[in-house]
């Protein structure tokens, strides 16, 4: 059980810096998510703990070592990549049989752990196909085999699920945290994908699209609790409005323009002084939708119904407050027939408790 | 934002020590010797100015009139054969090009001598033409610079014919076809569409010939007698016969620039075809 | 045109009468045998010379200069034969060295190289760089990627240039003449000699040996283009 450390990494491309002084410490054992948009530079930093480019300046370390001028075959570290990379020319026992191969392990031993693993990955019917004969789930999980035959100290993975289609993607999710689990590698996951990382994470980062860390935390935590704008937009939905902290005794409130103000819990941090431009996130899950005048809510606001989009699983609601300002609210249909009809052009009450609202710096 | 490039940085990637040899292979045996011999015929046409004689260029201008021709009667018979082939034929495409590929790959010696039964006195030509009446006596057709050319021809016939097939090939049919469609007959479309975009592959077989057949030495001898000297021949001789080195590199050196000064005009013609 | 292609395919045959003496006597005839054995060892020995210092070239040539200077192995293409033939008996006379089987060797490899650079770097620049990142990733060193994975992926090409240079070098004509000296003989040198003095039937068998080896050869590697095509469908 290895943890990686990054020193003050900085990475150059073109001239450009797509990482400066980057830190980031990764836990031993635990399943890691790298989220960011394309161009964040996580595929980057993946193949720096890999060894595929070096750093400009900066140490990497695997637990103590310093791996940052180890070749790559040195490394204690293996990776899966996005399109597999299966050689095309073996068949699948030895493209799962390569690392122990080349590193002379005697054959009898080889065969018995390759078995054994293909037989994990559900591929006992598979061994001596060659790849060209594959389907992508199945390239997938041998790519997979191939990495932890290995028992590396750190498994990495460059948006291994980009290629199948949906039910596939989840299935193989649930089968990844199963395997971190049982083999205790730390797994580092990379993906643009907020769903899989949410999923699948221990605890995530997440990268904004100049090479920074924005946030590291566990995913719930990300969500519930993002710690800049970049974050609170990224990972799901939210209504993000700028406007001016107004902090009289016990009373905080935020004035927003077109909306009013909001009241909200006044957060324990520096910048909430009076006066202060910030920002307001509520995601659209935390508004409740009604016809009806409710009561026991800290803020109302009253708009027209502008969209309606049905999820089957949720509904989700355009509402327009001002000519300038538009809320997005979600609503999951929790019964089978609805309470309450809303449609087009409807006038409808929005309702937030001001524990659901988060405000942020920047 | 582009992705960086893929590229491993292992140390033991690069390894000079290793890699050396093809590179010191090409420049010790080509680029060394080459400049060698010019450099030694540079150093010595002081001595050696009878080298300009009438003699030399008579020889180097048969040469150039063996390349020149041979060149454009490839072209002649190789544009017809490449064109009916990459537009007309559907099908079995690549086994027409394997036969026509053939003489490529076959030793042009054998080549040269199998037209040898051709044009014997008592070879396939002569034979027809009698049995057919139309001549009494065979005709003389070896030792002539008929038979000269028609092999030259032969050999050098599939360098011509690749290049224009490739482009041919990639042409996009479609503008031929719009070519049509705004009124233009058979024949405008060909000259206003088709050739000029083939010049390039035209331009490639063209020097393709052209420069190996300048220096060509086996098939003007065997064909020819051996009777007249081209620039291969001589070479030959004063290398090999006459060991004279010397005159050799310097006449070597004389038609290479007389070569390149060829080729050069070439290419510039050619580049002038562009519109 | 077409036609002709086919008809100078045609043998030529012994136009008395037909039979295969002149088969036999080619095949015990010293001199051709010897100069059989000679372009074989001269082919063989280009092949595997020129391909094996291209691919080290090649492979191990990254980030070194060498990289760029991989233009230079095109010149020998576009320059005559005749240039490059009176440039390496010259470079031979200078350095003294004999002309002869290893001056062959030399000269051959040289062409060699012209035809095997351009091929294997073509086919190893479009090789997807991610599989020597995952055989490194895996575990091998450098040359054991080369060994294990670049190399059989870069095996029709390879095979395509060997037979390529094997076939230049055997038909080889005007660059043996010039380096070949008093004492080594090729096959195509063989065959000049004799129609020069006067052509005698065995030469016709000898040829129509050839011929038919040329075209086989040609016939094996046409197959082989197109069952790779299909392989890799």
């Amino acid at each position: 059980m290895r943890s990686i450390r990054l020193e003050n990494v900085t990475k150059f491309f073109d001239g450009e810096p797509i990482i400066e002084n980057l830190n980031l410490t990764i836990e031993g054992g635990k399943f890691f998510a790298l989220l960011g948009p394309s161009g964040s530079g996580k595929t980057t930093l993946l193949r720096l703990i890999a060894g595929f480019e070096q750093p400009d300046s900066g140490s990497i370390y695997l637990g103590e070592q310093d791996i940052t001028h180890l070749p790559i075959n040195e490394r204690r570290i293996n990776t899966v990549f996005q399109h597999y990379a299966l050689f095309p020319h073996l068949n699948v026992f030895d493209n799962v049989a390569y690392g122990l191969h080349i590193r002379g392990i005697a054959q009898p031993v080889v065969q018995e752990k390759v078995i054994k693993i293909l037989r994990r990955m559900r591929l006992e019917k598979q061994i001596y196909k060659p790849i060209g004969q594959l389907s992508g789930g199945q390239q997938q999980r041998v790519a997979l085999a191939r990495a932890i035959i290995n028992e590396p100290a750190v498994l990495l993975l460059d948006e291994p699920l980009a290629a199948l289609d949906l039910k596939l993607r989840e299935q193989m999710l649930i089968e990844l945290i199963d395997l971190q689990y049982d083999l205790n590698t730390t797994f580092v996951y990379v993906t643009h994908d907020q769903f899989e990382a949410l999923t699948v994470a221990d605890y995530m980062a997440i990268m904004n699209p100049h090479g920074e860390i924005a946030q590291i935390d566990a995913p719930r935590k990300v969500y519930e609790f993002p710690r800049t704008t970049f974050v609170a937009k990224f990972i799901g939905n939210t209504n993000l409005f700028k406007g001016m902290l107004q902090i009289k005794d016990e009373r905080s409130t935020i004035a927003i323009e077109h909306l009013g103000d909001c009241i909200v819990s006044k957060p324990d941090l520096p910048w909430a002084r009076d006066g202060a431009h910030i920002y307001m996130s509520l995601r659209p899950e935390k508004i409740y939708l009604s016809k009806k005048v409710l009561q026991g809510f800290d803020n109302h606001i009253e708009g027209t119904v502008e969209t309606i989009v049905y999820h089957g699983r949720s509904t989700q609601y355009n509402i327009r407050v001002h000519e300038d300002l538009k809320m997005q609210v979600f609503e999951q249909n929790e019964e089978h027939f609805e309470k309450e009809v809303v449609d087009y052009d409807d006038r409808v009450h929005l309702y937030w408790h001001k524990r659901d609202v988060v405000l942020l710096e920047k | 934002m582009k992705k960086p490039t893929l590229g491993a940085v292992v140390r033991e990637e690069s390894s000079l020590f290793v890699a050396l040899p093809a590179l010191v292979w090409q420049l010790l045996l080509f680029y060394l010797p080459i400049g060698f011999v010019i450099g030694m015929s540079i150093s010595y046409v002081p001595y050696y100015t009878n080298i300009f004689n009438l003699l030399h260029f008579k020889i180097i201008g048969r040469s150039l009139m063996l390349a020149l021709i041979t060149s454009i009667l490839c072209l002649a018979c190789a544009y017809p054969v490449a064109y009916y082939l990459a537009l007309q034929i559907k099908r079995y495409k690549n086994i027409w090009l394997f036969f026509l590929m053939l003489p490529f790959w076959t030793s042009f010696l054998v080549l040269a001598y199998a037209w040898f039964f051709v044009l014997d006195n008592y070879g396939l030509i002569n034979m027809l033409l009698m049995k057919l009446h139309i001549i009494k006596q065979p005709l003389y057709l070896l030792n002539t610079p008929f038979a000269v050319y028609m092999v030259m021809l032969y050999c050098y016939v599939p360098f011509m014919i690749l290049p224009i097939y490739t482009v041919l090939e990639k042409l996009d049919k479609r503008l031929l076809e719009a070519s049509r469609d705004l009124g233009a007959t058979k024949w405008q479309t060909w000259t206003n569409v088709t050739l000029p975009l083939s010049y390039p592959g035209i331009r490639t077989g063209f020097l393709l010939v052209f420069v190996p057949s300048f220096g060509e030495l086996a098939i003007p001898v065997l064909m020819g007698g051996g009777r007249n000297f081209y620039v291969g021949n001589l070479i030959s001789y004063y290398y090999l016969v006459a060991q004279d080195s010397m005159a050799g590199a310097i006449f070597t050196c004389l038609s290479g620039v007389v070569l390149l000064v060829a080729t050069l005009f070439v290419n510039w013609w050619f580049a002038r075809q562009r519109v | 045109m077409i036609t002709f292609s086919f008809n100078k395919s045609s043998i030529p045959t012994h136009w008395v009468g037909f039979t295969t003496q002149w088969y036999e006597e080619m095949i015990f005839s010293v001199d051709i045998i010897s100069a059989l054995k000679t372009s074989l060892i001269v082919a063989g020995s280009s092949v595997v010379l020129s391909v094996f210092m291209g691919l080290c070239a090649i492979l191990y040539g990254v980030r070194t200069f060498v990289e760029r200077l991989l233009v230079l192995f095109y010149a020998t293409l576009a320059t005559p034969d005749i240039v490059i033939a009176v440039g390496l008996v010259s470079f031979f006379a200078f350095v003294s060295i004999p002309l002869g089987i290893v001056t062959l060797i030399a000269g051959h490899t040289l062409l060699g190289l012209g035809y095997v650079m351009p091929i294997l770097q073509t086919r190893f620049a479009e090789l997807d760089k991610r599989y020597t990142e995952a055989s490194m990733d895996l575990g091998a060193t450098y040359t054991q990627t080369c060994w294990h994975i670049v190399l059989p992926l870069m095996m029709p090409a390879i095979i395509a240039a060997s037979l390529i240079v094997f076939v230049i070098s055997l038909d080889d004509f005007l660059i043996s003449f010039f380096v070949a000296g008093p004492h080594a003989q090729t096959l195509p040198l063989y065959i000049f000699a004799t129609i020069r003095a006067g052509a005698t039937p065995t030469i016709n068998a000898l040829s129509t040996v050839l011929l038919g080896a040329s075209s086989l050869i040609v016939l094996i590697f046409a197959l082989l283009q197109v069952r790779k095509k299909i392989e890799v469908v």
